[in-house]
């Protein structure tokens, strides 16, 4: 048990912390001295980036300057570990299943084969032929194990050929946590005024910054309601399996009073935003125009753009 | 000056869908210059005519709207929300909603902005100097306590320079001492800044001390509109609508007619004119007095003592030894919420942690919860270490109900909600026990309703019936009575008393100093982290200083009574009463006094006051 004390123990209070300084503590993050619309259409161009190479060498050089910008841009180590956890599981997945679905065809051809025979065996409820019928089961059974056993390889192969595409989709991950952790919502709303998005959508974006902390702490209250009313099971199992098991039921149970609260909140909110002049500002193109005006573009946010496409002409080249 | 008010004409309105109006012929006229309370019974309607004033009704709410609503000359009809929100602003009582961006800076500017305003960086400054929050312009708003976001809220609304603000129930969400701050800035803002003030108010003692207009709204229509004094006085009309009148009101009518009545008849509303009222009443009745001195006073010190020492024999049934806890913060490093804190509950203890924000009432209950971890020392509950015990395995005996109650609300109605724990525990008999709760706790009829969309009051009380029906022995309550109108808070003191007679411990952490009066026994004072004192409400609340170190305010009795020159001070009206009456120190009052002897206290006040002739 006491692994999951020391869990339980550090996460809530510094997980929370952690979180809120990704999203919120933003003043230090190298992205957020940029114009927002540079640091933009800068993702917009390495989301596409990485799909132009090929080879595991270029990729992981790339990985590793995401992994610089995000340390740069003061992204949450928790968020990291989790994407990476995220994908070597997926990565692991693959050598599991390769040979397991081999495993699987197999045995079912082996099976499909045979099916008159099973079926008459089955249908007739004659011991021999049951027999026999089970026979044909089993052969198809160790047939398939064979396959998944020998084909390790074959899975090992299949992860070689997946590696790239998961650092393609690490690469991605990790540059949009460092852009949307390191950029304040207002300079990221701002920037796609200005770029032409829809404010409904630009101020959704802001108001879900608002909203998320204290949506934390509302989910945090309700999951130890959740406790605070329910039984641990009685057996934690090895490792606490069955107990983490039950954490993790009431974690998505509580979603759903999660949900009605905000429903509830929302109310209030739609008339709130009618009494600021919300909806008449949506067609009053001086209140945009108020919004963007300070923004400007200079030297440093066109030698940013140019020196890390220089970078990675670098590694074309070089790699 | 007819074009500047607020003119209501004949008003009738039903929401869409609704069974019937909710507001039918109302009447009312508010003139720019005023500090208006809106009062009126949950349900009456006073919400919704405030909502009329901003054209929230009819634009946004298109239901049945006949009659009229002129503000400044211009029909509402004629409007809309955005152009009438720039001369009547408007603070919802759910105000932590009303703000929409992350910072308080933001938020301040977002409607200025909205309207496209070019000096909107002007007007939002400005607007954060008249509430004071220019320090905290660039602080995120969730940073921001409850009272500090109640006047970004304020400030928010101040930004568009409305003629008239309207607030709705200030003092509902709020703490007393901030609901208190709220109310200062309103009056400095009606005083020097010229703002119409028009708030909806339960409690009464701030409308005596800061409204001049008072109107009642009954079923749909406005009874009357008089100056604050005459309105506190027709307590009949307040009564049936559950609004209870200021304490020193309620003393002065239930005292024999005459005996403390201000100038031109009326009973005193504020504990000034009470004072000024009893002083020339007792004066008279000085002889009278004196001669009924001399009761007994002694009984309940004893028993109190006695109490005492029975439970120091006793063993505790909550044990806090050195417990040290915090928090990480964004912005100020590691927050040490208690520090060194010693602390024993014994049976039959009914405790009242009482504290300024932050100063760890929260956090202490939910240590005993043992959903956190003391990060030094030890917390025991019924022999259990929390540190060793997951706080499932503690809520077999330990209930603890949160400051929102909607945080309770898991299932979607109330008799579920209520079962839940029971049937998670595997109890054989769950149906019999939940509705024994419901009948205990008069739950019946909202059994079946989904607890978020009752009212507040009724929240209260569903969550305490979650609570009970774990047949506790220890309950642990955060601020039962915060955000409550008055009808609900007496329940809820009625309900802690109902709860007594099945638990062993109840401990509740509270601002409400008029809850702590009239039921704790023991008080426990905490400040930066540390107990400060722990004694009967009495003695407590004969500390200035220490009521001031934890953000108390006295209730209007105890102010009275310590204005009238009683030795220690009267808990609770009924006491009060009683002590005018017979010209005598009733029992309960002295159960502090250290080292009162008899007849002291009442003969004190007789010769202050002879000397006053």
């Amino acid at each position: 048990m006491s692994y999951l004390t020391a869990l339980t123990d550090i996460s809530i209070a510094d997980l929370k912390v952690d979180l809120m300084r990704t999203a919120y503590d933003n003043e230090d993050a190298l992205l957020n001295t940029f114009d927002p619309r540079v640091v933009l259409l800068w993702t917009v161009l390495f989301m596409i980036i990485p799909w132009l190479f090929y080879d595991t060498l270029p990729l992981v050089t790339l990985l590793a300057a995401a992994f610089a910008l995000a340390a740069l841009s003061q992204v949450s180590k928790y968020l990291l570990v989790l994407l990476l956890f995220g994908q070597l599981t997926n990565i692991g997945f693959f050598v599991v299943m390769v040979p397991l679905m081999g495993g699987l065809v197999t045995g079912w051809d082996d099976l499909s084969a045979n099916s008159s025979q099973l079926i008459d065996g089955v249908v007739a409820f004659d011991p021999s032929v049951l027999a026999e019928a089970g026979g044909i089961v089993a052969a198809a059974v160790g047939e398939g194990l064979n396959t998944a056993l020998s084909s390790q390889q074959a899975g090992v192969e299949a992860v070689g050929a997946v590696v790239p595409f998961f650092l393609k989709l690490t690469i991605i991950s990790v540059i949009s946590l460092a852009v949307f952790s390191a950029m304040s919502p207002q300079k990221i709303s701002q920037g796609m005024l200005r770029l032409g998005v829809p404010r409904q959508l630009t101020f959704a974006i802001a108001y879900g910054y608002r909203m998320m902390p204290l949506l934390v702490e509302e989910y945090h209250a309700l999951i130890n309601s959740f406790r605070l009313r329910s039984k641990v099971p009685e057996k934690k199992g090895v490792l606490s399996w069955r107990y983490l098991l039950y954490l993790l039921k009431l974690s998505i149970k509580a979603f759903y009073p999660l949900i009605f609260n905000v429903a509830k909140r929302s109310r209030v909110t739609v008339e709130a935003m009618e009494t600021k002049g919300f909806s008449q500002s949506l067609s009053d193109p001086k209140s945009r125009k108020l919004r963007t005006d300070d923004m400007m573009i200079r030297p440093r946010d066109v030698s940013f753009v140019f020196g890390s496409l220089l970078f990675v002409a670098g590694v074309w080249v070089f790699l | 000056m007819s074009a500047h008010s607020i003119i209501v004409d004949d008003l009738t309105f039903q929401y869409p869908g609704g069974d019937e109006s909710v507001l039918q012929g109302a009447d009312l006229r508010i003139d720019s210059g005023e500090f208006t309370a809106v009062v009126g019974g949950n349900g009456s309607g006073k919400t919704t005519l405030c909502k009329t004033f901003n054209g929230l009704i009819p634009h946004f709410f298109d239901g049945t709207f006949e009659g009229s609503v002129r503000v400044d000359g211009t029909d509402t009809r004629e409007s809309d929300v955005g152009d009438l929100s720039r001369t009547v602003g408007y603070v919802f009582q759910d105000f932590e909603n009303q703000l929409v961006q992350e910072t308080v800076r933001d938020d301040v500017e977002f409607a200025p902005l909205n309207y496209g305003f070019d000096d909107y960086e002007e007007r939002a400054t400005r607007a954060l100097e008249m509430v004071g929050l220019a320090d905290l312009a660039d602080r995120f708003i969730w940073e921001l306590s409850g009272g500090q976001q109640h006047l970004v809220a304020l400030a928010g609304v101040l930004a568009m320079d409305p003629e008239f603000v309207v607030v709705d129930e200030p003092a509902a969400q709020l703490d007393p001492q901030n609901a208190q701050e709220t109310y200062e800035r309103l009056r400095w803002l009606h005083e020097e800044q010229d703002k119409t003030v028009i708030v909806i108010e339960h409690h009464s003692e701030f409308i005596a001390e800061y409204c001049d207009e008072m109107v009642l709204v009954s079923d749909g229509g406005v009874a009357w509109k008089e100056p604050a004094q005459v309105g506190l006085n027709r307590l009949d009309d307040l009564r049936a609508e559950n609004i209870h009148p200021p304490q020193v009101t309620q003393i002065a009518d239930a005292v024999p007619a005459g005996m403390a009545t201000v100038s031109d008849g009326r009973y005193p509303v504020t504990v000034d004119e009470a004072e000024t009222a009893l002083w020339s009443e007792s004066a008279q009745a000085g002889e009278k007095r004196s001669a009924a001195t001399g009761t007994t006073e002694s009984t309940s010190q004893n028993q109190s003592t006695e109490e005492n020492t029975e439970n120091d024999d006793g063993e505790p049934i909550i044990t806090l030894r050195n417990v040290g806890h915090g928090y990480p913060t964004l912005r100020e490093g590691y927050n040490q919420v208690l520090d060194g804190l010693d602390l024993d509950l014994y049976a039959g203890d009914r405790v009242a942690l009482v504290g300024a924000n932050g100063s760890g009432k929260s956090t202490l209950l939910r240590l005993l919860t043992g959903l956190e971890s003391p990060d030094e020392g030890t917390v025991t509950v019924l022999g259990q270490e929390t540190n060793d015990a997951l706080p499932e395995e503690l809520a077999d005996d330990t209930v603890y109900i949160h400051q929102n109650p909607e945080e309770m609300f898991v299932e979607d109605n109330v008799r579920k909600d209520i079962g839940y724990y029971l049937k998670n525990r595997g109890a054989d008999d769950v149906e019999r026990r939940v509705e024994e709760i419901l009948t205990y706790l008069d739950l019946e009829e909202l059994a079946d309703r989904d607890g978020r969309l009752m009212s507040l009051g009724q929240q209260r009380r569903a969550s305490l019936g979650i609570g009970l029906a774990t047949d506790p022995t220890v309950v642990l309550l955060d601020e039962p009575t915060g955000s409550l109108d008055l009808q609900s808070r007496r329940e809820v003191t009625g309900i802690l008393r109902k709860a007594e007679s099945r638990v062993e411990t109840v401990v509740i952490a509270s601002h409400d100093l008029q809850l702590v009066a009239g039921w704790a026994d023991r008080v426990i004072v905490l400040d930066d982290g540390d107990v400060i004192a722990d004694a009967p409400p009495a003695a407590v609340f004969d500390d200035a200083e220490l009521l001031a170190a934890a953000d108390l305010r006295q209730p209007q009795v105890v102010e009275l009574s310590e204005r009238l020159g009683f030795d220690s001070p009267l808990l609770t009206t009924d006491v009060m009463v009683e002590a005018i009456t017979k010209g005598t120190a009733p029992d309960v009052a002295t159960s502090a006094g250290d080292d009162a002897t008899p007849d002291t206290t009442v003969p004190n006040t007789t010769q202050t006051l002879r000397e006053e002739q």
